[in-house]
């Protein structure tokens, strides 16, 4: 079990290491840099040379790239190409701003999307299930910016509930931001949790039809406890690496919600970074996108291990 | 009975709850909302401003350097004109009237000027200005180490050395050349006067710095002592919100009362005029749009592929695709139709003289690329309009759609055709000189012409206002004809503000802070 751990622990960090040279790579690759990007049309050729001297832009790219992954392993991020300022801090405040959203929509919305699926499975073909069903394929068949959007115009432009857009920048104490947190976590949970509900609506009706499920109902087990001591366990092992994903998206930057919403989440720091060509603030947030992706992952296999006893005997 | 329920019947029926839902506030993304009758007012709302207030205004960040330096090209537009005062100021007609300056002379040759200072002005710390004061601001401008976008326009024409202060109140500019719309040079927003003590965000402007972030929230409060009487405003908020869209929801939701260098689409506008808590004023011909045509690139190295492009095309085509009634035909000349020294350049369009002028270029049934992006609204529509507009001579366009945020650094001025624009308020000498000159960094069509440079010289050099005004005609004639960027149109700034805002001014990149106020 430990060797097991420690084992994708190891192949951990050769993922982190190649996400963060595909990011430099993918960087490189797009047209322009920090220094035309910054400048725009005011780029005269004299102002884009200046620039480049004083960012250090005129070194090779690997060497650049090496400088930075040096530092890197020492724990050291750099600082932001465009606003001098160390990234590990840009970074720790945006994050806390994305969990403030996050937060909410994985507490409440999670459990209640499991629950939902859950009842849909049972009650399949039903009138629960069909409602239950509609609404989640219009979550998931709905951009969401449209779900984004259309909150925005029912929930703080129609009836004032909650403001449209958030107004303050990524430093705002969290008391200032959390009138506003609300319908972003609403807007995510919506798109999230379709996902989830269907999948473990399938985990349920796959379930419910197995032998073992016959056998303890032939048996007169009470359908109650066939249901949570029996089919919930199995039913739940595909749904975890699914609540796992959107787990990962919506700490690594669900960039378009935090967009429609000008929130001051890891998407939107994402999001200008690249628009800046910002390479030290892009690479910090490959890996921590890559470093959630790497545990949620991790977590889901455990939990599922921790169901199935099948899992643990094969290892 | 099982029902199936598939992705595409979810959608359907989905969208129909939306479309329901949409109802009552018009629908945000413009599909199918207002009726198309909805007229867009033609002016903000009128009537006094009262004393005092809190306003909060939304812009958009230009980027996380933003700096408040004006001399600078990063700067944060907004604050500007909020923080800083300049020596000269024009009036909407692109006249150069007194701002810090009161007054002005030159020696008769034009090359040797006396700005005489107003007294009693004092910077937000309290001191006074003096002369020093603007030979330290221009001296900065001129300064390599400020890379600042407006030293090009002094280029040639201004050394650091010949900045002096005579007096306490009196600044003299000598000049290498005559020129004679030098005063009108000065009022660029990148020339707001700084204090020779060397702080950044100090002005005399009508109002005080509060604070600062860039790309973050920031503001101003009024400054009792300014010179031309304290702003109506206690106070403005600047909000960053780099989404239009989001701008767009922060006004209609009342968390904003005006947005800033932001140009509502005409779908747009429509919500945001029909709302009750918000309105829509304009910005007359703020911008103008622009298809170069790059003279360095096939096939407009040929003159005659240029005229005939410019034969062609359908201005009028292009106006009513894109802006409506929100706008004017520009007639391939760039100076805006309120300037004072404007001449009509408008002529028939005429594809089948384009035709045989192809023809007689070895170029029958031309194929041309227009790039096009979202960077701004209007940029498709004119595209659009512009390519199918030259069928008519048998030339074949095609849109290409390039990535917005690489626009400005891999087609403008790379591409040999594609779509821009500039907002107008350039005094006409730089205007001419900056985007039409030989060899300046912001000549987007690579056009070199030295007769048409002489012509600029020429008109520089001449101090008779009257004969200057005509050889500024001449140049709008020739550029017009022989110019390689096309001027389709100008184009209003659609400005949505909530109803309550009184005294919003603006043209060109004046704008009125100290008249801005509530009902």
């Amino acid at each position: 079990m430990t060797a097991y751990v420690l084992r994708r622990l190891g192949v951990s960090v050769l993922t982190l290491l190649l996400a963060s040279v595909l990011v430099f790579v993918a960087l490189q690759a797009l047209p322009g840099d920090l220094a035309t990007q910054l400048l725009g049309r005011d780029a005269t050729p004299d102002a884009v040379a200046a620039l480049r001297e004083q960012l250090g832009l005129d070194r090779p790219a690997w060497e650049r790239y090496l400088g930075w992954l040096g530092a890197a392993l020492t724990g050291d991020l750099g600082t932001s190409l465009v606003s001098g300022d160390p990234v590990t801090a840009d970074l720790a405040v945006h994050l806390r701003n994305t969990l403030l959203v996050a937060g909410p929509a994985v507490l409440v919305g999670i459990p209640l999307a499991v629950a939902l699926g859950v009842v849909a499975g049972l009650y399949r073909d039903r009138a629960p299930d069909l409602v239950i069903s509609t609404i989640c394929l219009v979550g998931m068949s709905v951009p969401e910016f449209v779900v984004a959007t259309v909150l925005v115009l029912l929930l703080a432009i129609t009836v004032p509930l909650a403001p449209a857009v958030v107004l303050d920048g990524p430093t705002a104490p969290v008391a200032d931001l959390a009138g506003a947190i609300w319908l972003p976590a609403i807007a995510l949970t919506t798109v999230m949790a379709a996902y989830i509900v269907r999948m473990a609506r399938a985990g349920v009706i796959d379930t419910m039809g197995s032998e073992f499920v016959t056998t303890a109902t032939l048996k007169g087990v009470p359908r109650g406890r066939i249901v949570l001591a029996h089919v919930l366990p199995s039913a739940l092992l595909p749904t975890l690496n699914v609540i796992a994903v959107n787990l990962a998206w919506l700490i690594g930057g669900a960039v378009v919600v935090e967009a429609v919403f000008n929130y001051p989440g890891v998407g939107t720091l994402m999001l200008r970074a690249v628009q800046n060509r910002d390479v030290p603030t892009l690479q910090a947030v490959a890996v921590l996108g890559a470093v959630v992706y790497v545990v949620v992952n991790l977590a889901a296999d455990l939990a599922a291990m921790a169901l199935d006893p099948r899992l643990r005997s094969t290892r | 009975m099982p029902v199936t329920l598939t992705r595409r019947a979810a959608l359907r029926g989905g969208l129909a709850g939306l479309g329901l839902a949409g109802l009552g506030a018009a629908g945000l993304t413009g599909c199918g909302g207002a009726p198309a009758t909805a007229a867009i007012p033609e002016a903000g709302p009128a009537g006094p401003a009262r004393r005092g207030g809190r306003m909060v205004i939304a812009r958009p960040p230009a980027s996380g350097a933003e700096t408040l330096d004006p001399a600078s090209s990063l700067s944060a537009y907004e604050y500007l004109g909020a923080l800083y005062d300049r020596l000269v100021v024009l009036d909407d007609t692109g006249a150069a009237v007194p701002g810090l300056a009161e007054s002005w002379e030159s020696t008769p040759d034009a090359r040797t000027w006396r700005f005489r200072l107003r007294r009693g002005v004092t910077f937000h710390h309290g001191r006074e200005l003096t002369a020093a004061d603007a030979v330290h601001t221009l001296r900065r401008i001129l300064d390599p180490a400020t890379s600042s976008p407006m030293a090009g326009v002094f280029a040639g024409l201004l050394e650091p050395a010949g900045l002096s202060a005579p007096d306490r109140y009196t600044l003299q500019v000598a000049l290498a050349k005559p020129a004679a719309e030098l005063p009108s040079l000065l009022s660029g927003y990148q020339c707001g006067v700084l204090p020779a003590s060397g702080e950044i965000g100090v002005g005399t402007g009508p109002f005080v710095l509060g604070g600062f972030t860039p790309a973050g929230r920031g503001g101003v409060t009024a400054h009792e002592d300014h010179w031309a009487g304290r702003p109506h405003l206690d106070e403005i908020a600047f909000a960053s919100v780099a989404d239009a869209q989001a701008r767009t929801n922060a006004l209609l939701a009342g968390q904003v009362h005006l947005l800033m260098q932001t140009n509502l689409d005409t779908a747009t506008a429509r919500v945001v005029a029909s709302s009750p808590r918000t309105t829509v004023a304009r910005s007359r011909n703020a911008q103008w749009y622009t298809i170069p045509m790059l003279a360095t690139a096939a096939p407009f190295t040929d003159p005659a592929v240029r005229d005939a492009v410019r034969l062609a095309y359908d201005p009028q085509a292009v106006l009513d695709t894109a802006a409506r009634d929100a706008g004017v035909v520009g007639g391939d000349n760039p100076v805006p139709p309120e300037q004072r020294d404007w001449v009509s350049t408008l002529r028939p369009r005429d594809p089948d003289r384009a035709r045989s002028l192809l023809r007689r270029a070895g170029a029958e049934g031309l194929e041309l690329d227009v790039y096009t992006s979202a960077y701004d609204p209007l940029f498709t529509p004119v595209a659009v309009a512009f390519a199918d507009s030259l069928a008519d001579a048998g030339i074949r366009a095609r849109l290409v759609t390039a990535p917005a945020d690489s626009y400005y650094t891999q087609v403008w001025m790379t591409r040999p055709l594609c779509v821009s624009y500039w907002f107008t308020g350039r005094p006409i000498d730089q205007l001419l000189n900056q985007i039409f000159r030989s060899g300046s960094s912001y000549n987007e069509s690579a056009w070199a012409d030295p007769r048409f440079d002489a012509m600029l010289d020429a008109a520089r050099a001449e101090t008779d206002a009257a004969r200057r005004r005509t050889l500024y005609q001449d140049a709008q004639r020739y550029v017009a004809t022989h110019g390689s960027a096309l001027t389709p149109m100008f184009a209003d700034r659609l400005v949505g503000m909530s109803r309550d805002v009184r005294g919003y001014r603006e043209h060109g990149f004046e704008f009125d802070y100290r008249g801005l106020g509530f009902a």
